[in-house]
């Protein structure tokens, strides 16, 4: 439903992106992973069409975003960022129902309200509707704001499946027990029929979660696919730089990666096979 | 989980109750107006209250003669309603444009003398009062009263325009480009005031010191004519800028995520406050603390939602200002004291306690 | 017959004799070219130094009821009800002195207040500005006729008059004018002196001196070094009040310590509204002035 066509990103003589195509499916996850300053951001924000690609075109529903006027692109989109600050005491809730109230989407007070409290209760974040925003930590005040992109998409009038969520690092503030909250609320949405994107560092998490995962480096892809067929030692090491040890849950066969000291990867021969 | 408790009263108030709470200060407000209106028009020095209302009127549509029906008239009619009612406007497009100003700069301490406009309009009425002895003489004599007033509101509005061209080279940053540039922009302003008043002589720099305090005194019909379609084109501008601000509270990326057109609401927001302060700045010279300390006041109670906090702003800047000028009348009678002072004595220690006390409420974590 | 031609004669003076009494004082053309119908002129306020100087003089001071903010003399005028500066007025608080004819100086403002003025029932007497001798004259005989004071003003101003031809006799047994300075003020460590075009000017001239500081225009700070250029070879200071120490303060700054203020250039002071007020006492202040700077000339 998003789409990536051939895209190049330049900024002050950088290329940050480098010809990238990238498709968002309807009820699919995507994960981008990658090491710091690969671009990751970047390629994300290219796609909510915050940026323009230098070249290359970036469609929604098959028409040049560019083109497109924010309140249309609103109702089929929302955007979870990494940082959002937030210089003014609005309660959480508040913050929530900004997602509803800003794009002007009529739900009516009432509804409005439910809407937020039952969001922000998917999150765990029940409690805390009434507290102010800016007295709260890192890791709900991401998940306010997951609450809100998800109350944007839910008032917009807008079938599920004409609609994305891109979320950068949503879970980089959380616990373990609030990262499966987030991650599992995400894929819900997906089951529901969005196309999700999810900028993740965490590499399990990312392939516990993600249909398609894209490693990307410098720029570029280095691989794309299933999780299986991403996350391979040899391509880990060049991405990150680092000797990679991946290894594989007995159930299933899914992969995972324990962290190991760069130094020790090399000396040790496969303590854990 | 940190949950510090700070002393902040509304951080347990439930949401729901701080937008009623809102929606009754919006309602406290225009009864407040009202309320503050009729008394600034029935309080003055001649004594003449209310009671002389038919005679004004009657002086007013039938060509009375008789002296105290053209005594009432002059005093009710041509005195106290229209400065009352510029008082009003001056008072509310002060405000909204501070509230406004501080959405965009996502700041609670900003204020419209931010983008340059209050010192462009100084200047532009200092160079008028300076130079219209001078070879600007002919022109100035021919604008008559309206020279002033037209210089003032030209100088701010080109000033910020000036402000924009600046800020909007650079893109992204365009927002703190206009903050740091506006305030090189005022610097240049105030030099050049100083430059001209050294010009002047010692009666034109009388002149120039209270108008710099700010005045309602010379209120007329004309006057409220010159600010009121600027005051009105930012007053009825409100509704389509609370889902704007709103969004811009979250940043400008967010804001656009939220499906506002962004460049094109900061381009409004900037020219209609630019507008609406460049005309009270000329028609009633620099009256302070309003922009900064009513919406404020306002977030203070009601939250900083927009929906409250413009129409609020707008209602409490104009009941402030109308109030402040019934105590300029009053408090030295048969002098007046200019209204700018007022509001410094009263405002100062006001933001002062606001900034200390609540201090924490303002930084941006 | 002659009976008739008498009663008919008697009835015409008696009626002229009324006719005058009542004659609403005729009607004024002030100084912006209005015209102006004092009807009664029982309750007077008085805008600017010299209007208030120039009422007193006529006997009329207690017919004033307010004064602005300027007027300083006679002392007793301090206990009069103030109106504000006279430049900074308010319609409202004018009016509600209850005065039932304004007299004002070509300094009262706000224009606006002025306008709003002209319009109400109170009739507004606006003064010529000040520029010489003759102006002074003019605005005795304008006050004189806005109050139905003729006779008083033109005596004053035939007094007036034959004070200023005897400070121009004075003037020209003048064989070396003296280089005058006049300060105003002192503020910031800098000195307001009076250049061309100021009432400072006009007495300077008036006292037979040359103003050394006629190369600035209006009321202006003078540098240091100009000073040294101007060499005045006196200083005449304007004092507001008593308490004031205005011939040390001169003589601190480092230009006139320069140029020798107080030691072989002389600071001669002077009441400011007395000097410069440029009311009734002018020609005296102007005389007094003459007299300390050429003591030699027969008074």
């Amino acid at each position: 439903m998003i789409r990536a066509q051939s895209v190049t990103y330049v900024a002050g003589n950088r290329a940050l992106i480098r010809d990238i195509d990238l498709e968002l499916r309807p009820g699919r996850l995507v994960a981008i992973i990658g090491p710091n300053g690969a671009g990751k951001s970047t390629l994300l924000r290219l796609l909510t069409g915050e940026l323009k690609p230098t070249a290359g075109r970036v469609l929604i529903d098959s028409r040049d975003m560019a083109m497109l006027a924010a309140d249309h692109l609103s109702r089929r989109r929302a955007v979870v960022s990494q940082h959002t600050a937030l210089a003014f005491p609005f309660t959480a809730l508040e913050v929530v129902l900004l997602g509803i109230s800003v794009p002007g989407l009529d739900v009516g007070n009432p509804g409005a309200h439910r809407l937020a409290r039952t969001m922000l209760d998917r999150l765990g974040l029940g409690q805390i509707a009434h507290q102010t925003y800016t007295t709260l930590s890192g890791g709900e005040r991401q998940r306010v704001h997951l609450a809100r992109a998800l109350c944007q998409l839910e008032c917009g009038r807008v079938p599920p499946e004409e609609t994305a969520i891109l979320a950068d690092e949503p879970t980089s503030s959380l616990d373990i027990g609030h990262q499966l909250l987030v991650l599992d609320e995400l894929a819900r949405q997906k089951e529901n029929g969005r196309a999700v994107l999810a900028v993740l560092h965490d590499l399990n998490l990312a392939s516990a979660y993600a249909d398609e995962l894209l490693l990307l480096s410098s720029g570029t892809v280095l691989a794309r696919g299933p999780a299986a067929e991403v996350m391979k030692d040899d391509r880990l090491s060049m991405a990150f730089g680092c000797e990679v040890r991946t290894n594989h849950i007995p159930q299933n066969g899914a992969p995972f990666l324990l962290p190991q000291s760069c130094a020790a990867a090399s000396a040790d021969t496969g303590a854990y096979s | 989980m940190a949950t510090q408790s700070l002393s902040l009263p509304h951080a347990n108030v439930s949401s729901l109750d701080r937008h009623t709470l809102g929606r009754r200060l919006v309602w406290v407000g225009w009864v407040a107006l009202v309320l503050v209106a009729i008394i600034s028009v029935s309080v003055g020095p001649t004594g003449l209250t209310l009671s002389s209302l038919p005679q004004a009127f009657s002086a007013a549509l039938s060509g009375s003669d008789s002296a105290a029906d053209a005594h009432a008239r002059l005093v009710l009619l041509e005195v106290r309603l229209p400065r009352m009612i510029l008082g009003a406007f001056v008072g509310a497009s002060l405000a909204v444009a501070g509230a406004m100003m501080q959405g965009l700069f996502r700041n609670p301490l900003a204020d419209p003398g931010l983008i340059g406009v209050s010192s462009g309009a100084a200047l532009a009425a200092v160079a008028t009062i300076a130079l219209g002895s001078s070879f600007a003489g002919p022109w100035v004599r021919a604008l008559g009263a309206w020279a002033l007033p037209i210089a003032a509101f030209l100088g701010g509005f080109v000033t910020t325009m000036m402000l924009m061209l600046i800020a909007r080279r650079h893109g992204t940053t365009a927002i703190a480009t206009l903050l740091l540039a506006g305030i090189a922009l005022a610097a240049i302003a105030g030099a050049l005031t100083g430059l001209l008043a050294y010009v002047t002589d010692d009666r034109e720099l009388r002149d120039l010191t209270l108008w710099s305090m700010g005045s309602l005194a010379g209120a007329s019909w004309q006057k409220v004519l010159g600010i009121l379609p600027f005051a009105l084109l930012l007053l009825l501008a409100i509704p389509r800028f609370i889902r704007a601000l709103n969004g811009l509270l979250l940043g400008e990326a967010e804001a656009f995520y939220l499906g506002i057109d962004v460049e094109r609401a900061k381009l409004w927001i900037v020219t209609l406050t630019a507008a609406a302060v460049g005309a009270a700045v000329a028609v009633a010279g620099t009256i302070g603390f309003v922009g900064i300390v009513v919406p404020h006041l306002v977030r203070l109670i009601a939250g900083p939602d927009h929906r409250i906090v413009l129409p609020g702003s707008a209602l409490l800047g104009a009941v402030l200002v109308v109030v402040a000028d019934v105590v300029a009348r009053m408090i030295v009678a048969p002098a007046e004291l200019p209204i700018g002072i007022i509001m410094a004595i009263v405002g100062a220690p006001v933001f002062l306690h606001l900034v200390i006390w609540r201090g924490g409420a303002l930084s941006a974590p | 017959m002659s009976r008739f031609i008498a009663g008919f004669a008697a009835l015409a003076i008696g009626a002229a004799g009324l006719a005058a009494s009542t004659s609403l004082a005729a009607e004024v053309k002030d100084a912006t070219g209005e015209i102006i119908k004092a009807a009664d002129t029982s309750r007077l306020l008085s805008i600017g130094g010299d209007t208030t100087e120039i009422l007193y003089a006529l006997g009329f001071g207690d017919k004033v009821v307010a004064v602005d903010t300027t007027s300083q003399f006679p002392p007793e005028v301090l206990n009069k009800k103030k109106v504000g500066y006279m430049r900074a007025l308010s319609t409202e608080g004018v009016l509600s002195t209850g005065a039932t004819l304004i007299l004002a100086n070509s300094h009262a403002g706000p224009p606006d207040v002025v306008r709003a003025l002209r319009t109400s029932s109170v009739p507004l007497v606006i003064l010529p500005e000040n520029e010489g001798p003759a102006s002074l004259i003019e605005k005795v005989r304008l006050v004189g006729r806005a109050i139905d004071a003729e006779t008083e003003a033109n005596e004053l101003a035939s007094r007036l008059e034959s004070q200023f031809s005897a400070l121009e006799d004075a003037r020209s047994k003048i064989s070396q004018p003296v280089k005058a300075l006049l300060v105003l003020s002192v503020s910031s460590g800098r000195a307001l002196v009076g250049g061309r075009g100021t009432t400072a000017d006009v007495m300077l001239e008036l006292a037979g001196t040359a103003n050394a500081a006629a190369s600035l225009n209006g009321y202006k700070p003078v540098s240091d070094e100009a000073l040294i250029e101007m060499a005045p070879q006196v200083v005449i200071a304007a004092r507001r009040s008593p308490e004031e120490n205005v011939a040390a303060d001169i003589a601190a700054l480092p230009g006139f310590k320069a140029i020798g203020a107080g030691e072989k250039v002389p600071i001669i002071i002077m009441d400011a509204t007395y000097l410069l007020g440029f009311g009734p006492r002018a020609p005296k202040a102007a005389g007094e002035l003459m007299a300390q700077l050429y003591p030699e000339l027969p008074q």
